[in-house]
């Protein structure tokens, strides 16, 4: 299966709520919802107070559906199901003002990624005590690859529909261990360490953002019973990775610092080694390069690092009389870096523009920069297309 | 250690559908509750909520046998029926600060430990402390005392547990997952002590 089981009938049911809102009788309706989009862009970000009109819009327009001619003799479901497709047309307009729409939750988005960047790449199943039984890579695989698909949708419904598919996935794992292995059943104690490993190993995108995003903008009324419990899963499962230390996890402290500071560097040698091919696998991808992007961002958008700042170039702030000997060596390391790094992007500039006036030709003889696109993505995608030649 | 030997039921193991809600507004003869499970991994939380799931045989409900999200609906004498939202929480020492994102909200805590065991009956305590803190103040705290057809390994007795539960305003039952004893009864006495919203 490649979609969430439900993800084909709730389409039909969105194009059967963006019919009725062509109906001339829903004129009023559609008014409303465009004057609430429209009022977003008179108030900078602000995600409690955003969230909450939000859902007061939602509970008046669900007056309004429900008192209204179209939907006259309508059943629970149709009210449902239009309620649903408002949602969406709403989320979908207000997606980029809306999610991860501070720089603190893009932040944070970065800080869990590299944390689980460095995870990955000791963490084993016994470190979280999973049993043997449990221990299913086809089956984690695909409950990785739910979480993966989070970002390729914009509606609330449709971003937590991932998160009950991933945990559908490891409770039928549960279920099939406790029937052909005879493992005694032990509700979260078995699932929630299951989830934290799929978790690490899917590194889903923007987790905290999506989380946030499905917390404050799923109409209120579904985020209830079965989804809420699941979806407080995994705000736990982000919750313990945020907070895992030594003692978290069944690991001499020791080995586990060693771990992490082995995988540290590993990081970094890596970035230094990979950028000039903008291979970094571990580089977190830049949250303003992600707003519009639904498909495959993490395989098109993979970005070089000179996008993070500061963090790779731990010299920044460093005086003279700091340096020791011992800093040479990574200093002339960095400085390779950055200049390997400059004279790619001069190329890739360079050549970019040639292909643009080649096969574009705008404005005879136009000069260096009236090919750059208006926002920065553009340049990024451009050269990302370059470099796959 | 272990629930029954009785094999979950096949057609089960999938999550519920989307559940239709009728615009949330409480309906005082139909309740919906959350009950959040706490207590010590190995004491048999979720093995109680198995047996009351499925010793109930209820052929409408959907029960995903397993699972960790549990529901189950009881009718009372006065017509009214109560369902329980079950959500179990992870008893492993290193997931308690994880804990109140599972009790936010919820209106029945109820704490486990194992008769056989005092250091569950101590984990017991601390939880109810926490729930006393930072739990809902109008929650409906139950303690069980489980595995009570082991009696030859009691460890805790019985009055410790009453004394306890007395002191701190719970109500208190000894039950056997095993065999299913006080099983419905723990949920029914829970159901009989929700605080009612006013009937319209």
């Amino acid at each position: 299966m490649e979609a969430p089981a439900a993800a084909a009938s709730p389409s039909v049911t969105f194009y059967d709520f963006l019919d009725r809102m062509r109906n001339p009788a829903s004129l009023d309706l559609v008014r409303s919802i465009k004057s609430f989009i429209v009022s977003f862009s008179f108030y900078t970000a602000n995600p409690e107070n955003d969230g909450k009109r939000v859902q007061e819009f939602f509970l008046t327009m669900e007056a309004a559906i429900r008192e209204h001619s179209l939907w006259a003799g309508a059943t629970d479901e149709e009210i449902d199901s239009a309620l649903e497709g408002l949602e969406k047309y709403v989320m979908t307009k207000l997606f980029s003002r809306t999610f991860a729409s501070v720089p603190e939750d893009s932040k944070i988005d970065r800080e869990i990624s590299e944390k689980i960047g460095l995870l990955q790449t000791f963490l084993k199943p016994e470190h979280l005590d999973i049993p043997a039984v449990l221990r299913n890579e086809a089956s984690w695989l695909l409950a990785e690859k739910e979480l993966q698909k989070i970002n390729s949708f914009k509606a609330p419904r449709e971003k937590l529909l991932c998160i009950m598919s991933c945990c559908r996935v490891i409770n039928n794992l549960l279920l099939n261990a406790s029937m052909s292995e005879n493992h005694v059943l032990a509700g979260l104690d078995d699932f929630l360490p299951v989830l934290i490993y799929v978790t690490i190993k899917a590194n889903p995108p923007q987790l905290h953002s999506n989380l946030k995003f499905i917390q404050l903008y799923r109409r209120q009324a579904k985020l209830v019973s079965e989804a809420a419990y699941y979806f407080t899963n995994l705000v736990s499962a982000k919750t313990f990775v945020v907070d895992l230390s030594a003692k978290s996890l069944s690991m001499d402290e020791m080995k586990f610092e060693e771990s992490m500071q082995a995988a540290r560097l590993t990081n970094k040698a890596t970035q230094i080694e990979a950028s000039p091919t903008l291979q970094g696998q571990t580089i977190p991808i830049p949250p303003t390069a992600m707003h519009d992007k639904n498909k495959d961002i993490s395989a098109d958008m993979q970005m070089p690092s000179i996008a993070i700042g500061g963090s790779n170039y731990p010299y920044m702030d460093t005086q003279a009389g700091e340096l020791t000997v011992g800093d040479v060596e990574r200093l002339l390391g960095l400085y390779k870096d950055v200049v390997t790094k400059y004279r790619n992007l001069c190329t890739a500039v360079r050549q970019n523009h040639i292909s643009v006036s080649k096969t574009e030709q705008p404005v005879p003889h136009s000069e260096g920069t009236s090919f750059l696109p208006k926002q920065p993505e553009g340049i990024n995608t451009k050269i990302d297309i370059q470099r796959e030649d | 250690m272990g629930c029954s030997s009785s094999l979950p039921d096949r057609t089960s193991g999938r999550l519920a559908g989307p559940n239709i809600e009728n615009g949330g507004a409480p309906d005082p003869k139909n309740l919906r509750v959350k009950l959040v499970l706490l207590g010590d991994s190995g004491v048999g939380k979720s093995c109680i909520v198995l047996r009351f799931v499925r010793g109930q045989f209820d052929p409408t409900s959907k029960v995903t046998v397993g699972a960790s999200f549990l529901s189950q609906t009881i009718a009372l004498q006065d017509s009214t029926t109560v369902k329980f939202e079950i959500w179990d929480t992870a008893g492993q020492e290193r997931y308690a600060a994880l804990a109140p994102l599972y009790y936010r909200g919820a209106a029945v805590a109820v704490v486990v430990y194992d008769i056989t065991s005092p250091d569950s009956f101590t984990k017991a305590q601390y939880w109810v402390k926490e729930l006393q803190k930072h739990g809902s103040p109008d929650i409906v705290m139950a303690l069980v005392g489980n595995k009570a057809d082991l009696q030859e390994k009691r460890e805790v007795p019985v009055q410790d547990g009453i004394d306890y539960a007395e002191k701190n305003g719970m109500f208190f039952i000894e039950t056997s997952a095993k065999t299913a004893d006080n099983i419905n009864q723990l949920f029914e006495e829970i159901a009989k002590r929700l605080p009612r919203p006013p009937s319209s």
